[in-house]
C-alpha cells in the first residue's frame, strides 16, 4: 500500500507530460470557476472530447484537476462584487463581501483563497484514510449488487436533483438507461433502436449525449439571457497583497475550524444526496454555532468565509469515494466525471481497489497538488481572473457551440452525431425548460450498459434469488428508504436548506 | 430566468417522456426475447412513472390554483433560513444592482422571439457544418453571431472569429492530425474541380 501511495506520487510529479496536463487543468479550473454561465459539469462535458484519446491516468488527472479547483475561484466575485458564482458561493458572500465593503477584500479572498485549498487537501487525505475502511464492502459486492448500486445511483441523484420531486429524476434516469441500450445487443446479437444506421450499432455516443444534454440547453439558455453584469459597482474591490497575505494567516490562526468543517464536508460530499451546497451552508452554520461571537456572523467574520470554503471544496475528494468505489456520484458533476472516467476505461468498482490503485492513489495525489497550484497560481493572479466576472455571456456562446459541435464530431469522426446532437439538445432544453432535472440522464446512460451486463450475470449465476443475498437485500432497503424519505420530504413543506442545495 | 423557463407546463415534458418510452417499449416487443429484456425492463416501469407523474403534474395545479402563493424571492427565502440560524437578522448584501437583474421576468413574446433566433443560429451552424464542413461553418457563424447576436464591432468580430479559427485549426488538423468533416457541398464543389 505505502508503496503504490508513494509509487504514484513519485510518477505524477516526475512525469512532466502529466504535470502539465495538471497545469493546465488547474488553469482552465480557475478560469471556468470565474467565467459566468460554464459551470463545473458544464467544463468537464465540454473536456471530454479532448481527453479521449488520452491515456487513463493523464485523462483522468486532467479532468480531477479541473473539476477540483472549480470552486476555489468561483469565490472571488462573490467577495469583490456580492456576484455568486454557484450556490456554494452564496454562503461565502454572507460575511465576504461585508468585509470587501468594510475595505478588507484582500483579508477576504487570501482566506477564502487558503481555505479553500486546505478543504481540498484534507477531502483528499479523508478520501485516502476511507480506503482501506471500505476496502472489504467493495471487494464483497458481486454482479448482484452492481446491478442495484446502478439503481441506488439512479435514486439517489434523482432525489438530489428532483428538488422535490424523485419521480421526474427517476423517469430521467430511465431515460438515459433506455438510450444506454440503443446499439447491438450483447446477448442476441440483434441491433436495438438502430435500425440500418451502422454508426449505431456500437451504441449512443456517450459524449454527444452529455454535450447534448448539459452544454447545449446551457448555451441557448445563456444566449436568450445574454448580457453581462457589468453595471455592478467595483467599490471595495481594490485590496493589497499585504491584507491578502493577511487573509491566508487567518486560515492556520482558525485552523481548528478549518480543520473540522474540512472533514464535515469530505463526509458530507460521501454521502450521496446531500446536495451540491449543502456542504458550504452546513459548515457555515456550524462556524456560526460554535463561536463565542454568533453575533459578528453576517456582517464580515472571517471564519464565514473560512467555514463555507474549506466545506465546499472538501466535498469533492469525499464525493469522488462512491464514485470510483460504488460506481455512485454525490453530485451531478461527479455525474458528469464519472461519464467521463468510463469514456476512458476506467471502470467503478472493485478493480479500482484489485487492479487500479495506483490510479485512485495518483488521483488523490492529483486533489492535493493541483488544490496546491491552484491556491498558489489564484493568490497572485485572483485580481485579474475577477475580471473575466464581466464578460458579456452572450459572447462566449458561440464559441462553446462550436467547441460542442467539434467534440460531438471528434470522438467517432461521424457526421451523423451532429444529428443526434440536435435531437438530444431538443429534449435536454426541453428538460432545462420544465425544470426537469438532467443529471439522471448521465448516471442512466453511463450506468445503463454496466447494469445490463451485472443483471445478466447475476441472473446466470443465482436466477431471481439474487434479489435475497443480505448485501443485495440491504441495497433494496437504501433504495427503497430513499424513494420513501422523498415521498416524505415532498409531501411537507420546505425546510432547512430546501432549495439551496438542488443540482440540475 | 429560471421563473421564465419554470412557467412552462411539466405536463408536457411528462407527456413528451411517456410518449418516448411507450415507443422504445413498442418497438422493443418486436425483438427476440433476449433483445427485448433490458428495454422492457427498464421502458415499462418508466411509463408507470409517467403515469404518475402526470397525476403529480395535475395535484400540482390544483395546488397553485387553491394555494396562497409564497410571493418570496430565493434570496429572501435563503435570509430568513440562515437569519433563523444565526439568530439575529441576516442582510445578504448582495449587488443591488445585480439583483435587480436576477428574476427580471422576459415577456413570453420577446422570450419565444429569443429562443427561435438562437436555436435558429445553432440550427443553420450545425446544418452548415454538414454541408459545408467545419473550417466554412466556424469562421462563418462565429463572425455572424458576434455581429448581430452579440453585438460586438466588425473588427472585434473579425478578430475573434479568424483568430479562434486559426487557433482551432492547429490546434486539430496540425497537431493532433484530426481530419475533421468537409461538408457535402465543399466534397462535391471540389471534385467538380478535380480535387
Amino acid at each position: 500500500m505505502i508503496q503504490i501511495m508513494f509509487g504514484s506520487l513519485y510518477a505524477m510529479l516526475t512525469s512532466p507530460h502529466i504535470m502539465g496536463l495538471m497545469l493546465l487543468g488547474v488553469f482552465l479550473g480557475l478560469i471556468v470557476g470565474v467565467t459566468p454561465g460554464i459551470g463545473g459539469r458544464l467544463s468537464i462535458a465540454l473536456a471530454i472530447p479532448f481527453v479521449f484519446g488520452m491515456d487513463m491516468v493523464s485523462g483522468a488527472v486532467f479532468l480531477v484537476t479541473m473539476h477540483a479547483v472549480n470552486g476555489t475561484s468561483g469565490q472571488i466575485s462573490s467577495i469583490l462584487f456580492g456576484v455568486p458564482g454557484d450556490g456554494d458561493d452564496a454562503a461565502t458572500i454572507l460575511d465576504g463581501y461585508p468585509m470587501a465593503k468594510k475595505g478588507e477584500a484582500g483579508r477576504a479572498l487570501g482566506a477564502s483563497i487558503t481555505a479553500s485549498g486546505v478543504g481540498g487537501i484534507i477531502g483528499a487525505i479523508v478520501f485516502a484514510v476511507m480506503i482501506p475502511i471500505l476496502e472489504p464492502v467493495v471487494l464483497a459486492f458481486s454482479p448482484a449488487e452492481f446491478f442495484l448500486l446502478a439503481i441506488l445511483g439512479i435514486t439517489f441523484i434523482s432525489f438530489i436533483s428532483g428538488a422535490g420531486n424523485i419521480v421526474r429524476g427517476l423517469i430521467v434516469g430511465l431515460y438515459g438507461m433506455i438510450l444506454a441500450t440503443v446499439g447491438m445487443d450483447p446477448q442476441t446479437g440483434t441491433p436495438r433502436f438502430a435500425g440500418d444506421y451502422l454508426f449505431l450499432w456500437d451504441g449512443l455516443s456517450l459524449v454527444t449525449a452529455v454535450l447534448a444534454l448539459f452544454a447545449v440547453p446551457e448555451m441557448i439558455a445563456l444566449g436568450i439571457k445574454g448580457g453581462s453584469i457589468s453595471s455592478i459597482s467595483v467599490e471595495g474591490a481594490r485590496y493589497s497583497y499585504r491584507q491578502l497575505f493577511e487573509g491566508v494567516m487567518e486560515v492556520p490562526r482558525h485552523w481548528w475550524l478549518a480543520l473540522r468543517t474540512s472533514i464535515i464536508g469530505a463526509i458530507i460530499g460521501m454521502i450521496p444526496g446531500l446536495g451540491s451546497s449543502a456542504a458550504a451552508w452546513f459548515c457555515y452554520g456550524h462556524a456560526v454555532q460554535t463561536s463565542k461571537h454568533p453575533e459578528r456572523f453576517g456582517k464580515g467574520a472571517v471564519e464565514g468565509v473560512i467555514a463555507p470554503e474549506t466545506g465546499s471544496n472538501s466535498r469533492e475528494g469525499g464525493s469522488l469515494l462512491p464514485t470510483l468505489f460504488f460506481g455512485i456520484p454525490g453530485s451531478s458533476g461527479m455525474a458528469v466525471l464519472m461519464g467521463a472516467f468510463l469514456i476512458l476505461g476506467i471502470q467503478p468498482g472493485p478493480k479500482m481497489i484489485t487492479e487500479h490503485l495506483d490510479l485512485v492513489w495518483t488521483l488523490i495525489w492529483a486533489l492535493v497538488v493541483g488544490n496546491l497550484i491552484a491556491v498558489g497560481f489564484l493568490l497572485f493572479i485572483c485580481r485579474w481572473v475577477a475580471m473575466l466576472t464581466f464578460i458579456n455571456g452572450a459572447k462566449i456562446v458561440p464559441f462553446i457551440i462550436v467547441l460542442v459541435a467539434l467534440g460531438s464530431y471528434i470522438n467517432e469522426g461521424q457526421w451523423e452525431n451532429l444529428v443526434i446532437l440536435v435531437g438530444l439538445s431538443v429534449i435536454g432544453y426541453g428538460l432545462l425548460k420544465a425544470g426537469w432535472p438532467r443529471a439522471p440522464f448521465v448516471i442512466g446512460l453511463v450506468l445503463g450498459k454496466i447494469a445490463e451486463e451485472s443483471l445478466h450475470k447475476a441472473l446466470d449465476l443465482w436466477g431471481v434469488q439474487f434479489f435475497v443475498r443480505p448485501l443485495s437485500l440491504g441495497i433494496i432497503g437504501l433504495i427503497v428508504a430513499t424513494i420513501a424519505f422523498a415521498i416524505y420530504k415532498s409531501l411537507r413543506p420546505a425546510k432547512l436548506f430546501g432549495g439551496m442545495g438542488a443540482v440540475r | 430566468m429560471k421563473s421564465s423557463i419554470m412557467k412552462y407546463s411539466n405536463s408536457f415534458m411528462t407527456v413528451v417522456m411517456l410518449a418516448i418510452f411507450v415507443v422504445l417499449v413498442g418497438i422493443a416487443s418486436g425483438y427476440p426475447a433476449g433483445a427485448r429484456f433490458m428495454p422492457f425492463v427498464i421502458g415499462i416501469p418508466a411509463i408507470i412513472l409517467g403515469v404518475a407523474q402526470l397525476a403529480l403534474d395535475a395535484r400540482e395545479r390544483w395546488r397553485r390554483e387553491h394555494e396562497v402563493a409564497d410571493t418570496r424571492s430565493e434570496i429572501e427565502k435563503a435570509e430568513e433560513t440562515v437569519s433563523r440560524m444565526v439568530g439575529h437578522h441576516v442582510d445578504f448584501k448582495i449587488s443591488h444592482e445585480f439583483m435587480a437583474g436576477v428574476g427580471d421576468e422576459i415577456p413570453a413574446e420577446e422570450m419565444a422571439r429569443r429562443e427561435r433566433l438562437i436555436w435558429g443560429y445553432f440550427l443553420s451552424f450545425i446544418l452548415g457544418v454538414i454541408l459545408f464542413g467545419f473550417w466554412v461553418a466556424i469562421p462563418t457563424f462565429l463572425v455572424v453571431f458576434l455581429r448581430f447576436q452579440a453585438k460586438s464591432s466588425w473588427p472585434m468580430s473579425l478578430g475573434l472569429s479568424i483568430g479562434a479559427s486559426l487557433a482551432m485549426y492547429f490546434f486539430f488538423e496540425r497537431l493532433f492530425r484530426v481530419v475533421l468533416h468537409t461538408g457535402f457541398v465543399t466534397d462535391y464543389l471540389l471534385s467538380l474541380l478535380g480535387r
